[in-house]
């Protein structure tokens, strides 16, 4: 719970009386790995902050599993668009390692939006990190080479080459295994 | 080893009574740090989550054939205040349990279908589903002094060919909980 508001402290000022209000909201949850923490079909009922462990945001296509994201450390899990718009989910969330998230009810975090101006605020601000994240890979998708898009994982978030399967790493850079392995060797 | 008959109402009494303690301490289980319910001895084995999911997947193939055997069987039966165990659902029962000191016989590798690595995980869900499932149980056992436990027969997890009588469908996944409860006890003792 502590990560809970060291996480929110860093979009806004929080006072000891916010915090009464809005602790109790939240839950912690334990998924082992390979449990599904969204699946597609189904509406996402949680906003969910990682406390531990690696997760991946991935769609079925083609008999494939085509992976879009990692979440891990302190950021956002869950499948967010499902959660707005109170819609099927069209991905699925998957805990690559034990995973420990921090999580709040759609009905909980929209009560405490329309209770407090800080919290609402709080929301814009993380929906707004989340568009700016979604242009920036867009942009790394269409215009840096496989190479460039390894480096900057490894840049990024290195650990993540150690803990998440190839086949879902190279999926994310959008290259086949053989490049991804071809690319680790000749860069380490 | 000769089958004794016992007494229905003793029998389901008996199991009311075992879950009812596996339900009272899996709901404190249930409150505990998501870091000890995650806890593993080795990054292969269980954690306790994965030990309560696999027992969804395996007492589930049994509380889904009572039902079904509660509704479409029962109706027709007359009640029978004794209860006969067959003799593979008594057998399978008896090396289920723990000896008396504490010993386990009958090691054994779990199925594909019943490891909840090899099937989708495992979550805080998964104790709440457990909780369901003893309390299905206990809804059943409290029906079934009203008809007959040895007629009665409900498929096995072991495969359509091997049928328990209804009776040894109770006996027999409610003593493997009783098991994987020591398990689960193990794992949660490591902080």
């Amino acid at each position: 719970m502590d990560l809970l508001r060291r996480t929110i402290v860093r979009y806004v000022e929080l006072s000891d009386r916010d915090w009464a209000v809005i602790a109790p909201r939240w839950k912690e949850y334990a998924f082992s790995r390979g449990a599904f923490i969204s699946s597609v079909g189904k509406v996402e009922d949680r906003f969910y902050i990682v406390a531990q462990g690696v997760q991946k945001l991935s769609f079925p296509h083609d008999g494939a599993d085509i992976c879009v994201g990692f979440a891990y450390g302190g950021s956002w899990s869950g499948e967010y668009a499902s959660f707005l718009t109170r819609k099927p989910a069209r991905f699925d969330v998957v805990a690559v390692t034990d995973s420990i998230l921090l999580g709040i009810a759609h009905a909980d975090l929209q009560r405490l939006y329309a209770e407090m101006p800080v919290m609402e605020r709080w929301g814009r601000l993380i929906a707004e990190e989340v568009l700016v994240g979604r242009a920036t890979r867009e942009i790394e998708q269409m215009s840096l080479s496989a190479g460039e898009r390894y480096e900057r994982l490894v840049k990024r978030s290195p650990q993540l080459l150690q803990l998440v399967p190839q086949k879902d790493i190279a999926s994310y850079l959008r290259m086949t295994p053989e490049t991804l392995s071809r690319l680790r060797r000749s860069t380490s | 080893m000769k089958r004794m008959p016992m007494e229905t109402l003793q029998l389901c009494a008996d199991l009311i009574s075992e879950l009812d303690q596996q339900l009272t301490r899996t709901k404190a289980i249930a409150q505990l740090p998501a870091e000890r319910l995650l806890h593993r001895t080795d990054p292969d084995k269980w954690n306790a989550l994965d030990v309560f999911e696999h027992l969804n997947l395996s007492s589930g193939i049994y509380l889904r054939g009572l039902e079904r055997a509660f509704a479409e069987q029962a109706p027709s039966l007359r009640a029978t205040p004794t209860f006969t165990p067959g003799f593979i659902g008594d057998y399978s029962t008896r090396n289920m349990l723990p000896r008396a000191d504490g010993r386990l016989v009958w090691r054994m590798r779990t199925m594909r279908m019943f490891d909840p690595a090899r099937q989708h995980g495992s979550d805080h869900e998964s104790i709440n589903r457990f909780i369901a499932l003893c309390e299905g149980f206990i809804k059943l056992l409290q029906l079934a002094p009203g008809t007959d436990l040895n007629r009665m027969r409900v498929t096995s997890s072991l495969g359509p060919v091997i049928r328990f009588r209804a009776g040894d469908a109770f006996r027999f996944p409610i003593a493997h909980q009783k098991r994987h409860f020591l398990q689960i006890e193990r794992l949660l003792a490591h902080r």
